[in-house]
């Protein structure tokens, strides 16, 4: 989305101000899925490859609910209250019982998930293929911007970075306040430990994948606003970035998805908008962005293997 | 160990052993025989590229199953392979085989680049980088594309690069005998790149390969030197991809920036898992099985006519393949071959014959239960 060319005028700060900000906005999605998928990660060791198909499934879900006519922020409440049972279902009905057969059955399932929630996707909302308009949560008229500092910043923009905000803060509290969020962290730190000492791991695993399928319906759908429609593609790039994002932050710290997946955002959105003065050629496309956003990871972790925040493992022989 | 009649017990290397091994290769060459003997063109197709996957997951065993690295990016050298491979011989000139040599040496060199931070990262930190190769290599040729082909002749895939069949072979340029021809290539490949495996693994290399993945320490302080190790498995590993991208190139015969995506990847590690991690004949075993599964769907796809979405092959195939795979992992949570082999234990056990050395009693030999890994080997001997 630009403005203006980007000069190094006077305007340049205002630019550059800009993109950050624009950054902070999709950043901060990137970061709440990747929170999601931090949270499998602490309480199973496995990346959920299916976060983004559920993620999709969901957020078509309150696409059809808005269709029918309820107001978007209700379709968006039942959506997530659905998806809470959905990955409830996920990890008791399908997860539990693979784990105990083989150390790859996870994966597998994982993957198997990510083409069947793709592939019931199209079926269940045959135009989902094109892709469905998505309205926003909040005013998008193209005059809906608020200046600062001379950077105009579109009102959804900010609004989806304080809804996500929020959000994140919320998870922290519950993670760090709360009885359930202590046994989160226990079970995280140390399942068999924490199972001797009475905490219900199976209840606390069970919560997470709820927790996670949650938090992908309300980031699908405020994506899905930002990019105006929703179609089966459009979640494999938000997962892809998210899991980045948790990567870069280390997969075991929340507080490292939020930082990662903020500044994945504002690297992508610079990348994306300095083309021509950073490199010269037409070679920086929509992908590319990615490609450099992916490149500073292999970078970064070349230096800190477990991420930026991330647990070192000591190993014992 | 069952319960009921005991299994009938073979010794590795008795005569019986041999008549079972010698029943297995005339299976084999049965099967071969089978598939070539009047088949279509179509359905040769459909085996070769079965193969093409088969090759991609034994390198990609090779490399996970028992080095204990996990790639995403093996799709970008099979890319890589079957671009040089469309390349070389449209605008070069190469010859197919020359091509496929040389597509091996650069995914190699390659693959060992790639492996270089393969020795700090662990896991899915591994995964997450061998990714965000397998997403940027479709950016990267598109622009190759762009550049180097569109610029040339206009088209935006490359196309016009055929593999044709020797004359000494006696086979014509048509459909049917390119068909056939490939069809051998690639039984000749896959048999080339499972030897490698099984040899590898059989071989001293391959006991540090596995000893470096079970406990990267432990296997230092015996003396395997862990960064040859791990950058070697990943370069003959990148080359075994290659030899897959450069049969699906040469088989289908044209490819752009989308013939290797992630979701390639996605079905080498389906492939592999589905048959057996960790196994010898486990990829070959699921690569077929998937393949055939993914065909068989699309084909026959039910007509569920209460379901809004596109009827036929699209969706509802590729939904049941999803839910199949999800299946068959409550089935067979070892794999095609942990699944045969927990029948074939039933039947009938090789137990491997006592060490033939003085310092061993004889009353070793009537050892009652054989350890698992000595009943793994034996059972790998016999395939």
């Amino acid at each position: 989305m630009r403005f203006a060319a980007p000069t190094w005028g006077h305007d340049a700060v205002q630019d550059l101000l800009q993109y950050i900000l624009d950054g902070l906005s999709i950043g901060s999605i990137y970061a709440l899925v990747a929170l999601g998928l931090v949270v499998v990660y602490r309480g199973t060791g496995q990346i959920n490859f299916a976060q983004g198909e559920m993620a999709l499934f969901s957020t078509l879900v309150t696409w059809w609910l808005h269709d029918q006519g309820m107001p978007l922020l209700l379709a968006i409440a039942i959506s997530a209250a659905l998806a809470f049972v959905g990955g409830a279902a996920i990890e008791v009905g399908l997860m539990r019982p693979a784990e105990r057969r083989s150390a790859f059955a996870p994966v597998v399932i994982a993957i198997g998930l990510f083409q069947g929630l793709n592939s019931l996707s199209g079926l269940l909302f045959p135009r989902s293929g094109q892709g469905l308009p998505f309205p926003s949560l909040f005013p998008n008229d193209p005059d809906d911007f608020v200046s600062i500092l001379g950077a105009n910043i579109r009102i959804e923009r900010i609004g989806v970075f304080v809804v996500v905000l929020a959000m994140t803060a919320l998870l922290f509290a519950l993670f760090q306040k709360t009885k359930i969020g202590l046994a989160m962290r226990t079970v995280a730190n140390n399942p068999a430990s924490a199972k001797l000492v009475g905490v219900p791991t199976n209840k606390i695993l069970m919560f997470s994948w709820a927790l996670a399928a949650v938090i992908g319906a309300i980031g699908g759908s405020l994506k899905a606003g930002i990019d105006t429609n929703v179609s089966i593609g459009s979640m494999f790039s938000v997962f892809l970035l998210s899991a980045a994002a948790a990567t870069l932050g280390g997969l075991d710290s929340p507080g490292g998805a939020v930082i990662g997946g903020l500044s994945l955002g504002v690297i992508e959105s610079l990348v994306g908008n300095y083309p021509e003065d950073w490199v010269g050629s037409d070679w920086i496309g929509i992908e590319t962005k990615t490609a450099v956003a992916f490149l500073i990871i292999l970078v970064v972790l070349l230096v800190r293997p477990a991420g930026l925040f991330g647990s070192v493992k000591v190993e014992r022989v | 160990m069952s319960i009921g009649a005991p299994p009938l017990k073979i010794k590795s290397g008795s005569t019986l052993h041999w008549v079972l091994r010698a029943a297995v290769a005339a299976m084999l060459v049965l099967l071969v025989w089978q598939m070539v003997s009047g088949a279509q063109p179509s359905s040769l197709g459909k085996y070769t590229e079965a193969m093409a996957l088969a090759i991609a997951a034994l390198s990609l065993n090779l490399l996970f199953g028992f080095n204990g690295q996990i790639s995403i990016g093996h799709s970008t050298f099979a890319g890589i392979s079957a671009f040089f491979l469309g390349y070389s011989v449209r605008f070069w000139e190469n010859r197919p085989f020359v091509s496929l040599i040389e597509a091996c040496v650069l995914c190699f060199v390659i693959g060992m680049v790639i492996g270089l931070p393969a020795l700090r990262l662990k896991g899915p930190y591994l995964a997450l980088v061998t990714l965000a190769i397998a997403y940027v290599w479709p950016t990267v040729a598109a622009q190759f594309i762009e550049r180097k082909v569109t610029s040339v002749t206009g088209e935006s895939a490359l196309t016009k690069f055929r593999v044709n069949p020797p004359t000494w072979t006696g086979l014509k340029t048509s459909r049917e005998d390119r068909a056939l021809y490939l069809f051998w290539v690639a039984l000749g490949l896959m048999a080339i790149c499972y030897v490698v495996v099984r040899n590898v693994r059989k071989s001293r290399a391959g006991r540090s390969l596995v000893a470096v993945r079970d406990n990267e320490t432990a296997a230092a302080v015996m003396g395997v030197n862990l960064s040859r190790t791990k950058t070697i498995t990943f370069g003959i590993s990148a080359a075994m991809a290659g030899v897959s991208g450069w049969l699906i190139a040469a088989k289908i015969g044209t490819v752009d920036e989308n013939s290797f995506t992630i979701l390639n990847s996605i079905k080498y590690i389906l492939a592999l898992i589905l048959g057996g991690v960790a196994t010898l004949t486990g990829p070959i075993l699921g690569a077929f099985a998937y393949f055939f599964a993914d065909d068989y769907l699309k084909q026959h796809a039910p007509n569920w006519e209460w379901l809004p979405g596109k009827f036929g092959d699209g969706p509802i195939a590729s939904f049941l393949l999803g839910v199949l795979v999800i299946a068959f992992v409550f089935v067979a949570p070892q794999g095609l071959v942990g699944l045969f082999r927990k029948i074939g234990r039933k039947i009938a056990m090789v137990v491997p014959e006592p060490i033939r050395s003085g310092a061993t009693p004889p009353a070793q030999e009537v050892t009652p239960e054989p350890t698992a890994e000595a009943i793994q080997e034996a059972i790998d001997e016999g395939e």
